[in-house]
């Protein structure tokens, strides 16, 4: 199988900005083109991860860059659309038709409370069903049941990512706040608070890829970042309770989708969770990050808190995640968010990413999971 | 008011098709309905054709039964977005899941003082009749705690 490499990256910050969808892309477009050190108009395929985007938005996006005749289209997948779109810029590349691709994840996204018709049956929204973060809420009660998992540890998640955030010029809010703070501020529901949840905003991100042959001819093989793995998978029966369920099995025992597409990420870029040196997870809300270190077995099923509360999550700690401040500080625009994980990743391994700098790291992990399970794992490597 | 004549009837629908068992007319003696797959022995919400585990069409309707224990919870505090039907103003309300003996658990709003809501409380389920603006009487569910009401025996 041949390696596919990343040439370039670009980003917006994520925000809210009084600009169009396309202003945003377009300019995220130009700069991973500019970094990659390639021409539009050398790209032979290119893809939209977006949500809340009209139909044809790739295509609109990317015109503002030149004409063009190549494959544009634009794919969603919820949270993890932009695993999606990578993986199928992959795909598109190591199957040899094309060699040079753009991803790019846009996003435009009203405030507050994310549409529910998107996503829920109008018998649903009747009875009060329709609020993404009781599904949070509720796997966050049941883990405190069943492993003592403390309200202080999930609040520890968004001291931690807040206060990384300060750092980062592409987080909306950029904003360290106190723990006190954090656990007085209030519920949305209950365990969860506002200072503890993401909000859905503006933003793109977008890398240019290539195949290592490609990389080679054009000199840059040197300064290329590995695609080690890009999986996306959907959640098996009732393996994961997510909006927007209505129900679960109490009998099935499936993996969760984190488990899965990890599994698949680890075994494809034949490393374990040890040798990656760090982490950009899906923290829409901090209870979820705790699930999660749990998931990608950086530690044992009901040890999450603990992890986080002894540090170990920290940038100079021995699993750093969420260094970028994570989406509860980025925000969520959804199209954009693993594109934007990506962003960071890359800093990191080309030990760019100033104060949020994770010594040494050579090798990184993107994880994203959303509505219908969708859930994408990405791991670089210099 | 209370006398229910035949218009009053043919105007009454459930809130989904498929997902109550029983005649409409007599809410009080409705259940969830579920079914039951043959082949894999899941058991899943609402009446279906194909099992949404194995997708296999041995799958018989059941009606799920009226009691489960509370298996996690939250409290909604804002008011969900769109078209949300409950009390106005908005009160804030517990939802939970309802692991019923069948081998499931059902989303559902709990009925009950949100200071009450403990995982492994007893609940019974509980449907009423919604009258909405444009004359249709809907058929709704929620639990509440087995101790309160007690109309089911």
């Amino acid at each position: 199988m041949s390696d596919v490499v990343i040439l370039g990256a670009g980003m917006h910050p994520f925000g809210r900005f009084d600009k169009t969808y396309e202003e945003l892309g377009a300019q995220a477009a130009a700069e991973a083109l500019r970094d990659a050190g390639v021409e539009w108009r050398q790209i032979q395929g290119a893809y939209l991860s977006r949500m809340y985007l009209p139909a044809t938005s790739g295509a609109r996006i990317l015109r503002r860059l030149g004409s063009t005749d190549i494959s544009v289209v634009d794919i969603e997948a919820a949270c993890a659309s932009g695993g999606a779109a990578l993986r199928q810029a992959v795909l598109a590349v190591r199957s040899g038709e094309i060699d040079l691709a753009m991803v790019l994840g846009c996003e435009k996204m009203p405030r507050g409370f994310m549409d529910p018709s998107m996503i829920y049956s109008p018998w649903q929204i009747e009875l009060g069903m329709s609020l993404n973060p009781a599904y949070w809420s509720m796997r966050a009660m049941r883990h405190m049941y069943e492993y003592g998992t403390t309200e202080l540890q999930i609040a520890k998640v968004a001291y931690k990512n807040h206060r990384n955030s300060v750092h980062n010029p592409y987080a909306m809010y950029r904003k360290e706040f106190s723990l006190d703070e954090i656990v007085n501020s209030p519920l949305v529901c209950d365990p969860i608070r506002r200072l503890e949840i993401c909000a859905p905003d503006d933003g793109a991100a977008a890398v240019v890829i290539a195949s290592e042959k490609r990389a080679r001819q054009l000199g840059v093989k040197g300064k290329a970042i590995n695609i080690a793995a890009s999986c996306h998978t959907i959640a098996r029966y009732s393996a994961d309770f997510r909006c927007p369920a209505d129900s679960m099995s109490a009998t099935a025992n499936n993996p969760g989708p984190t488990e899965v597409t990890a599994k698949q990420a680890y075994e494809r870029a034949g490393i374990a969770p040890k040798d990656i040196d760090c982490f950009e997870v899906q923290d829409t809300d901090a209870f979820c990050e705790i699930e999660i270190y749990e998931s990608l077995g950086l530690c044992a099923l009901g040890e999450g808190g603990r992890l986080v509360e002894e540090g170990s999550t920290e940038i100079n700690g021995p699993m750093p995640v969420n260094m970028s401040g994570g989406l509860i500080s980025k925000g969520e625009p959804v199209g954009a968010s693993h594109l934007g994980q990506v962003v960071e990743i890359i800093s990191q391994l080309r030990g760019t990413a100033g104060p949020r700098q994770v010594a040494g790291a050579k090798v990184g992990l993107a994880h994203v999971l959303g509505a219908g399970g969708n859930c994408a794992v990405t791991i670089l490597q210099s | 008011m209370a006398n229910v004549n035949e218009g009053a009837v043919s105007k009454r629908v459930p809130i989904l098709d498929g997902l109550l068992s029983g005649s409409l007319s007599d809410p009080d003696n409705l259940t969830l309905a579920g079914c039951k797959c043959t082949s894999c022995g899941e058991t899943a919400l609402g009446s279906k054709t194909i099992c949404p585990n194995c997708g296999c069409d041995t799958v018989k309707n059941i009606s799920l039964s009226e009691r489960g224990v509370l298996w996690s919870f939250t409290v909604v505090r804002h008011r969900p977005p769109g078209n949300y039907r409950g009390p106005e103003p908005f009160v804030p309300f517990g939802l939970g899941l309802v692991e019923l003996p069948e081998g499931l658990r059902v989303l559902s709003p709990i009925k009950c003082d949100i200071e009450k809501l403990k995982i492994g409380l007893g609940l019974q389920f509980r449907p009423y009749v919604r009258k909405d603006p444009d004359g249709r009487e809907v058929v709704a569910f929620a639990f509440e705690p087995v101790n309160e009401g007690g109309a089911h025996v």
